[in-house]
């Protein structure tokens, strides 16, 4: 509870910061909305004016020409119809410049938040954060900040107006228009908070969906297809209840406006018609310049009710960003330390790292050293804390206690660009990203030339696949490294370390799922990257027999033994 | 375009009731919208010109009726579009199902995604803002004239073509002139998606090869496209309402000039006019909202119209009890540019056998479960189950008998136990467990807090890749299908539990055939016969 209420603070900070940052390009649109008001007062002076002479002429039989204010109608008119689109069009620039500001602030936030997040948060729903959340801020800046304010500004120049001719009837138009934003606001309560529920249920789906879709084939083979489109088809439902209720709020402040015209146009029509038909009333243009203006008071807190859902989107997107963690300070200077890339040492001293409370300690002091040069195996079952202690290495997560230093340097020290300049990692489940094979080792070094991206995949014994493929390196891949079996995609990650060349090598199980042929030739290839490199290699297989090197058990998170070469 | 936009409505057709009811309700709304201001401008001409009183008690009326008739016409229209947009949702995903048996493919998950999302909202557009008040303007817009014209026929005339170039001309301009940036706003918005997606998918290749920099720049490359394409379609769409607003303005001057001759019928004309340009105010940029709808009903077909790798037959063959499974003849290769997996490949897996099948990787060992399960077909050559030709039974039917482990085998993002009931809903926990004892996960689980109710994270993320891959491996022994093909179930294991996995195997799967694909025996299998894949054909080897 008094989590979700800092989280709720937060917001309310983030979005009062956000509106006043956000003032400056919402200001053209606020003035053209003004001078369009004012405008709008003059239209309506000038249609009353010939209105009632024409009304006046059928009784007095004489006809002056209304030219004048015909023209100035007309003028008036024009000038609406160029400041409305200028509004629009200035809009459209608050609200994608907001957007492109925010936009990459989050994102960034994200990328150096890191891996760990990938723990607690599924990507469809960090997606959902970078694509949708800031789309839903563009309606703060493109219509309710300029709304909110032309509410206040535009029915006031009005009330001005109609003060000047008939004061009752400017008591009529300000009683009814402060109903409005009183009925909204008690519609409003609960709002913000039937908003949250709304976004968090469209990331869900979203969520649900990419995970459905990479494993379809799972699904599909399994005969679950209907089962799994009735669960979509709940979360469907699911959303669109939430979204009623949203929008059944923001309605009910539009049923509020509405009512509020409605009322004032017939309590103002009743009080002209009678004095009318009791002839109190002499002026008839009197009456036709307030009746007329009704609609233009009602106009900017119309405007003002239909931005209320944008603001709504707008806190819970708030809240949504407030959850990314925030970028860290940037270190002091003394801090940052440069680390010799030749010859790297790594320490691990009494190390402990827990990613889940209830499930015990991933590492549990956790001790070791390996020398410049040196290769280390990790051995273990899985499970046993290998690939938590490369994740630390990787700076994907900082230990809870202990130390990691590499070359003497405590690993929290160091910036993210420097401790990835000293590593190259080959993991588990390498991520290949649709594009040709040549993109993807390119990723490792996106300057590298096209010779040594072939040299490298020459290492890594890819061409011995590619060779056979028409389009060689530039065969392209799907998503997940669809089209490659599962050695040759690892064998794609190698060719990525081969062309990144970092002194400290990170190995984790980089021939689970090979064939022992395709196996002894990786190996081959790996030995000799890891010439003159500091390796540090996780594996619970025969692999590990493979490489010379000094041989490290781990069970439960501590090291069990230091034995001599496996 | 307007054919893709019709499918759209086609596949409302189950939501018919509740789109058409929207539509009545709108046309009450607007009608008594239309009428306050008619009798309005009647009141005020008859009392200005004749001193009459006004008939205020039918204004009451209207005007309660129009406030209430709105909330109703929105919660009714948006409530049925939201529903007809779930339907467009679930039709998407089973369409995507019937083409995916062997995954995606070169297609991406995010553009899936952004398909379903993004495009499937842009349709909303198409009922709410030019559907429904397209129909009650063409059916409103005749009476409107029709009033003007009985007290001004001159005024009506020139009121009323500027009514239908506002209604029908600008709109139609606005859609031909968006067309073309509402197909770009659509790809670009899948576009942002996919490099957002993609960024935060490899976000471990991102740290770990400091590609932060470039992710960046890709999202903000992709966001640029967007605002572009969103900016064309916002700068035509305000010169649209523009456009319409300057009718409305001459159409006021119009009755302005007019009132001179004709004031009581000026009156009238102007707060019918009024209220008709606010209805078919926005139609112009719904008609620049148009072009994006379309192009957003385009993409989503265009996803759900992958074709069916392996088509049922129109009428499928019953299938005999039995689990003999038989591979004749068959030549196969995945694509006719690449060279044949298999030639000639003669297999033969009599009911409850164990068999083995060896061979270094690209020998088509996954291929064949793949001809097995009908994801792919083969050039030549039969495969049938008990007999049974599988080209002539239903690919439901054929799955149903084989239970498959393959290497893309996902876990998804959900618990232990709604994981492993996807492979027989109705297991009790002693078979929830028993399969997770098979799978020697079990140990694991139990240990957990949480259990069978642990969380396992996308794509199996929260456990590691050998405790992900036993998960999955008890989700396949629990289903009831009577083959197993296992492929490559030990990869990630460490040798004491790939030990103890085959070994329990032995026993476990008693009764059913299990076809054992892996790159080498460790010696606890126990096996009917072995086979070596090579040259596409499958060869007996010692055992």
């Amino acid at each position: 509870m008094s989590e979700s209420h800092q989280r709720n603070a937060a917001a309310r900070v983030w979005l009062r910061r956000e509106q006043k940052t956000g003032w400056r390009p919402v200001r053209p649109v606020l003035i053209c909305g003004v001078a369009g008001v004012v405008l709008a007062i003059a239209q309506a002076f000038c249609a009353a004016t010939v209105l009632a002479l024409a009304l006046g002429a059928s009784a007095d039989t004489v006809a002056p020409s209304p030219t004048a204010p015909l023209i100035g109608f007309a003028l008036a008119g024009l000038g609406r119809v160029v400041l409305s689109w200028l509004a629009e069009r200035s809009a459209f620039q608050a609200g994608s410049s907001a957007r492109r500001r925010l936009r990459s602030d989050v994102f960034t936030r994200l990328l150096h938040a890191g891996p760990s997040m990938l723990r607690a948060r599924h990507t469809g729903d960090l997606t959902a954060i970078v694509v949708d959340r800031i789309e839903a801020l563009d309606g703060l800046f493109a219509r309710w900040l300029p709304a909110a304010a032309l509410a206040v500004i535009g029915p006031l120049l009005v009330l001005i107006a109609v003060c000047a001719v008939d004061r009752i009837a400017a008591l009529v138009l300000l009683g009814c228009g402060l109903a409005v934003p009183v009925a909204m606001a008690c519609a409003g309560i609960g709002a913000a908070a039937a908003a949250r529920d709304q976004f968090h249920a469209m990331a869900r789906l979203q969520a649900r969906f990419l995970d459905r879709m990479r494993g379809i084939a799972t699904l599909v083979l399994l005969g679950r297809t209907d089962s799994e489109a009735l669960a979509l088809g709940a979360a469907a439902d699911d959303l669109r209840q939430r979204t009623m209720r949203v929008l059944r709020v923001a309605f009910l402040s539009s049923v509020a406006l509405d009512l509020a015209a409605a009322v004032a146009l017939v309590t103002l029509a009743i009080r002209y018609g009678s004095a009318l038909a009791d002839g109190a009333l002499t002026q008839p243009a009197m009456a036709l310049f307030v009746l007329l203006l009704t609609p233009e008071f009602f106009a900017p807190l119309r405007g003002f009710a239909a931005a209320y859902q944008d603001k709504l989107h707008a806190t819970g997107a708030a809240e949504a960003l407030a959850d990314v963690p925030p970028m860290p300070e940037p270190a002091p200077a003394l801090t940052v330390r440069t680390v010799e890339a030749r010859g790297v040492t790594v320490a691990f001293t009494d190390v402990r790292l827990t990613w889940d409370a209830s499930r015990g300690p991933a590492l549990d002091g956790l001790t070791f050293k390996v020398a410049a040069g040196e290769t280390l195996v990790l051995a273990g079952p899985s499970g046993a804390g290998k690939s938590s202690a490369i994740e630390i290495l990787l700076g994907f997560v900082r230990p809870d206690s202990g130390q990691v230093t590499i070359n003497g340097a405590d690993i929290t020290d160091l910036v993210p660009q420097a401790l990835s300049r000293l590593t190259a990692w080959i993991g588990q489940r390498p991520v290949l990203f649709a594009g040709t094979i040549r993109d993807n080792i390119r990723f490792a070094r996106p300057e590298a030339t096209d010779l040594e991206v072939e040299a490298a995949a020459d290492s890594a014994r890819v061409t011995r696949f590619t060779h056979s493929l028409p389009a060689g390196l530039d065969t392209q891949v799907g998503e997940g490294g669809y089209g490659l079996s599962g050695g040759q995609a690892q064998r794609v990650a190698i060719a990525r370390a081969y062309l990144k060349n970092a002194p400290l090598l990170l190995l984790d199980e980089p021939t689970a799922h090979l064939d022992p042929a395709t196996e002894t030739e990786v190996l081959d290839s790996l030995r000799r990257l890891a010439i003159g490199r500091t390796v540090i290699l996780a594996s619970h297989s025969a692999a590990a027999h493979g490489f010379a090197g000094r041989r490290l058990d781990i069970r439960d998170g501590r090291a069990l033994q230091a034995r001599g070469v496996a | 375009m307007i054919r893709d936009l019709f499918r759209v409505v086609g596949l409302w057709r189950a939501r018919a009731a509740w789109l058409i009811a929207g539509l009545l309700i709108a046309l009450g709304a607007l009608a008594a919208g239309i009428g306050m201001m008619a009798v309005t401008g009647l009141a005020m001409a008859s009392a200005i010109v004749a001193g009459a009183l006004a008939p205020f008690a039918m204004l009451r009326a209207l005007g309660v009726a129009r406030v209430g008739l709105r909330y109703a016409e929105r919660l009714v229209t948006h409530g049925a579009m939201f529903r007809a947009l779930s339907d467009v949702r679930v039709w998407f995903f089973r369409r995507i199902a019937g083409s995916s048996a062997g995954g995606l493919g070169f297609r991406k998950a995010g553009d899936l995604l952004a398909r379903l999302v993004a495009d499937v909202e842009a349709l909303d557009g198409f009922y709410l803002r030019v559907l429904i008040p397209l129909a009650t303007v063409v059916l409103l817009l005749p009476a409107v004239i029709g009033l003007i014209m009985v007290n001004a026929i001159g005024l009506g005339l020139i009121v009323g073509a500027l009514l239908i170039v506002a209604a029908i001309l600008l709109p139609l301009i606005a859609a031909r002139a968006t067309a073309a940036a509402g197909d770009r706003l659509a790809r670009a918005t899948g576009g942002l998606r996919v490099a957002a997606l993609d960024a935060l998918t490899g976000l471990r290749e991102v740290r770990a090869f400091a590609a932060e920099g470039r992710m960046i720049a890709a999202v903000q490359t992709r966001e640029a496209a967007l605002l572009t394409a969103q900016h064309a379609v916002a700068s035509r769409s305000a010169l649209a309402g523009a456009a319409s607003m300057l009718c409305a303005q001459a159409a006021l001057l119009a009755i302005l000039i007019a009132a001179g001759a004709n004031p009581g019928g000026a009156v009238i004309a102007a707060f019918l006019s009024v209220a008709a340009f606010e209805a078919v105010g926005g139609l112009s940029r719904a008609g620049a909202l148009a072009g994006h709808a379309a192009a957003a009903a385009r993409r989503v077909f265009e996803a759900a119209d992958a074709p069916t790798p392996v088509p049922d037959p129109v009428r499928p063959a019953t299938l005999p009890a039995g689990s003999a499974l038989r591979f004749e003849g068959v030549r196969f290769r995945w694509q006719a540019e690449r060279p044949l997996v298999f030639n000639g490949l003669t297999l033969d897996i009599p009911p409850g056998a164990r068999i083995a099948l060896l061979g270094p990787s690209g020998a088509g060992k996954s291929s064949l479960a793949a001809l097995a399960l009908k994801v792919a077909a083969p050039e030549q050559g039969t495969i049938s189950i008990a007999a049974v030709d599988i080209a002539t039974l239903s690919a439901a039917d054929t799955r149903a008998r084989i239970g498959w482990l393959s290497q893309a085998t996902h876990l998804f993002d959900d618990t232990i136990r709604a994981n492993l009931l996807l492979a027989r809903p109705e297991a009790t926990e002693a078979e929830l467990w028993g399969a997770l004892e098979a799978a020697s996960i079990a140990e694991v689980v139990r240990a957990l807090p949480d259990g069978l109710n642990t969380w396992v994270g996308e794509g199996g993320a929260r456990f590691s890749g050998g405790q992900a891959r036993r998960l999955a491996l008890a989700r396949t022994l629990l289903t009831q299908a009577p083959i197993l093909i296992l492929d490559e179930p030990c990869a990630g294991l460490d040798a004491d539990t790939e030990r103890a996995f085959l070994t329990t195997l032995n026993t476990v799967a008693e009764g059913r055939t299990v076809v054992l694909i892996a790159h080498r025996l460790t010696g606890v299998e126990r096996l009917d016969r072995i086979f070596r894949l090579s040259n596409g054909r499958a060869v007996a080897a010692a055992g």
